[in-house]
């Protein structure tokens, strides 16, 4: 890869060595401690005290998931189990922040309760795990029970870090949200306090019913099917930072205009018309307010508007289109956009009420910003040397809104647009076409672990949900 | 010649050991530069161990124990701030908060929170002598050291009493990594190469915020104290501290290490 600056990227993912056993136990301590309390006739629950630092080894957590154990014999278990099984050990490995250990090297034995784990066969090779997953699972009469537990195995005194216990029917529906549940549960201890993705959505644009419609997916391309019914051609959908309003771009009978589609009421609710051509909406962080495109005062600027539809205000004035708006989803007082006042498009940024109008991109064509969730990076669709017979392709770059330096995150090749980022800022979904057609594919955020989403038909501007 | 100029009686005639002498010559002289030619080229450039025209060069010597030029870290006895064994003499104003005898019930309560803590840490604190040299490495043990491409570090869990970090190593490893992630070297100033560790501590509270962040021991270079600040602050959480833990908030003390 071409890194051009090594930023927080090589912090993240940077395969140090394992830091191995680093908690020793201060016995000594403890019993000192105890000692002087018993001098002082009070119990020793103190300010506690951790030291750590960097340069130690920051490395993902190796993790051991094994099948979780049948509680019960009902004749339902092992396929439901299945599923539980395959969806819990591809959301943790989906997480971006886990380094699972391959099924191949766990023991044969599989604990089902706390009593059951032999913390030797875990913490030693070949497993050589620091945390583990297990649990049991069973079907009896119409309802489902699992039991999960997270467990350190290298603190054997004091192993649990998680135990919760999940009861619903018994669908392979339920099976999978249930392991999606207990994956973000895991991920949001383990991964320092940032929510999992298990239960987002990605909302795109599909083709395959003949016209272009807007369908919704689970994050890993389960469970697809369409939102809107509308029969003609709409695009670049934006949900809702609440999930509750699906904005989008419609080409009507006169113009394209901004939909607005509740999710909860399952139908278009009015937004009103504003006359030119509207296009790409972007919510602010907080929900209030639209930014979106319009030439209804001849060329396309960027407008704001409530999330109603009142209150229009014009951000961006002077020659050259104006599209793509995105908020800064950290502070809601940005905005990027792009801009063709130079010739060739180019991303800007400006303050939420226009002023401080700064370029990001220095060359060639550079359009669908994407803010990330932490406020820090912009991703784009970037095609750096533009111009016939120039080498490479529209690829996906992530760019430091700070200091202006970038990184390439797709070099296959194929045309890759429209990025999107996940709400936890470690996945970005894509459309590409290296497949053959435009198709949804998601990626961690330095480019590796590429996985194809959608199959069929063709489909395109991915949106990632916000929680 | 001349046969009445012959001084010599020898006739010996001298064509022919001249032809030789002048043979033996001319392959004497053309063996010399064919050998310059032929022979290795590099033949000279042994001579003052290479470099070319006045340099010298000279090879390195590795196992000459000289001292390594790396900066020094913490060293506790120069400088000016408090110090590596941070003890909280602050709290120690509280000792004369005896137990009166009838209030036992209720005092007991708050006190924990003040007096025990300072009451077991004087015991740790003599291990937290001293640094190895140009190392800075971690200062109380019992610890966990190691060495991760050259930079030596570890982390301790000692302090007043508090398991926290044996319970909860899980825990202290989420933190560990969370301000790793969010460090940006570049804020540092780019002139800078190498520089004493920097020592921030900052608390967390039960929601998992961290809070009260300060420099506890600078490293000398503002921009490097100023990003390691940010890093943490950057941070909205770290996740809550985990259930069991019944104590309000866990106090970090973080070392930054900066190298180019």
């Amino acid at each position: 890869m071409e890194y051009r600056n090594t930023i927080y990227m090589s912090d993240l993912m940077s395969k140090k060595p394992v830091v191995a056993g680093a908690i020793l136990r201060s016995i000594f301590l403890t019993a000192v401690c105890w000692f002087a309390a018993s001098a002082a006739v009070v119990p020793c629950s103190a300010q506690d005290w951790i030291r750590t630092g960097t340069g130690l080894g920051v490395d993902k957590v190796r993790i051991a998931v094994p099948d979780f154990k049948q509680s019960t014999t009902d004749a339902k278990n092992a396929e439901l189990l299945k599923t539980f099984d395959d969806t819990l050990f591809s959301d943790l490995d989906n997480a971006g922040i886990f380094d699972l250990v391959s099924k191949s090297f766990y023991p044969l034995e599989v604990p089902g309760s706390p009593t059951e784990v032999r913390f030797d066969a875990w913490v030693n090779p070949p497993v050589n795990a620091s945390m583990l997953v297990f649990g049991d699972f069973g079907v009896t009469g119409s309802s489902l029970t699992v039991h999960g537990w997270l467990f350190d195995v290298k603190n054997s005194a004091s192993p649990q870090v998680l135990g919760k216990q999940y009861t619903d029917q018994p669908t392979s529906d339920a099976a999978r949200t249930i392991a999606h549940r207990f994956a973000n549960e895991i991920i949001f201890r383990l991964g320092g306090g940032i929510a999992g993705i298990a239960e987002s959505k990605i909302y795109f644009v599909s083709d395959r019913t003949g016209h272009k419609e807007i369908w919704v997916m689970d994050y890993d391309g389960a469970n697809q099917h369409a939102v809107t019914h509308l029969g003609t051609i709409s695009l670049s959908p934006r949900i809702s930072p609440d999930g509750s309003r699906l904005a989008f771009s419609s080409l009507t009978k006169t113009s394209w205009e901004i939909k607005m589609f509740s999710v909860d009421l399952n139908r278009l609710v009015s937004f009103p018309s504003f006359g030119g051509t509207n296009l790409s909406p972007s919510w602010t962080p907080d929900g209030t307010k639209l930014a979106f495109s319009s030439s209804r005062a001849g060329d396309p600027n960027i407008y704001t508007v409530d999330a109603a539809g009142s209150g229009l205000h014009r951000l961006t004035t002077g020659k050259g289109p104006d599209v793509s708006p995105t908020w800064n989803r950290k502070t809601g007082a940005q905005l990027a956009f792009v801009s063709g006042r130079t010739g060739l498009p180019q991303i800007y940024t400006m303050e939420a009420d226009g002023t401080n109008l700064q370029r990001v991109t220095d060359q060639g064509y550079a359009v669908s910003p994407n803010w990330s969730p932490n406020g820090q990076f912009l991703a784009l669709a970037w095609f750096r040397k533009y111009g016939p017979g120039a080498p490479g392709a529209n690829d996906i770059y992530l760019m430091d809104i700070a200091s202006k330096q970038w990184v390439q995150l797709t070099h296959d090749g194929g045309r890759n647009d429209f990025p999107s980022w996940s709400p936890d800022g470690r996945h970005i979904v894509f459309q590409s076409s290296r497949s053959g057609s435009e198709q949804i594919w998601s990626m961690l955020a330095d480019g590796t672990k590429l996985q194809q989403l959608t199959f069929g038909g063709r489909n395109s501007q991915p949106n990632w949900s916000w929680k | 010649m001349a046969p009445d100029t012959e001084i010599f009686f020898e006739h010996a005639s001298l064509t022919k050991p001249l032809a030789w002498s002048t043979g033996l010559h001319i392959g004497f002289a053309v063996f010399v530069v064919l050998a310059a030619w032929i022979l290795p080229r590099h033949a000279g450039s042994n001579w003052g161990a290479g470099g070319g025209g006045e340099a010298i060069g000279v090879a390195l010597v590795s196992n000459i124990p000289l001292p390594a030029t790396q900066a020094p870290t913490a060293n506790v006895l120069a400088n000016e701030s408090k110090g590596l064994s941070k003890s909280q003499p602050q709290q120690q104003e509280k000792e004369p908060d005896a137990i009166p005898i009838p209030d036992k019930q209720t005092k007991n309560s708050k006190k924990p929170v003040v007096s025990a803590s300072k009451q077991a840490k004087p015991e740790p604190e003599p291990e937290s002598n001293e640094v190895p040299y140009g190392q800075g490495g971690p200062v109380s043990g019992p610890y966990g050291s190691f060495n991760v491409a050259g930079a030596k570090g570890g982390f301790g869990f000692t302090g007043g009493g508090g398991d926290f970090g044996i319970r909860f190593g899980w825990y202290v490893q989420v933190v560990q990594r969370k301000v790793s992630e969010n460090w940006l070297k570049y804020e540092v100033d780019p002139r800078i190469q190498t520089a004493n560790r920097v020592y921030v501590v900052f608390d967390i509270t039960r929601a998992g915020q961290p809070t009260n962040v300060e420099v506890e021991q600078s490293s000398g270079v503002p921009s490097l104290d100023q990003s390691a600040v940010r890093a943490i602050q950057r941070i909205d959480t770290f996740g809550p501290l985990p259930p069991d833990y019944s104590g309000n908030k866990v106090s970090v003390e973080f070392w930054f290490d900066y190298k180019r």
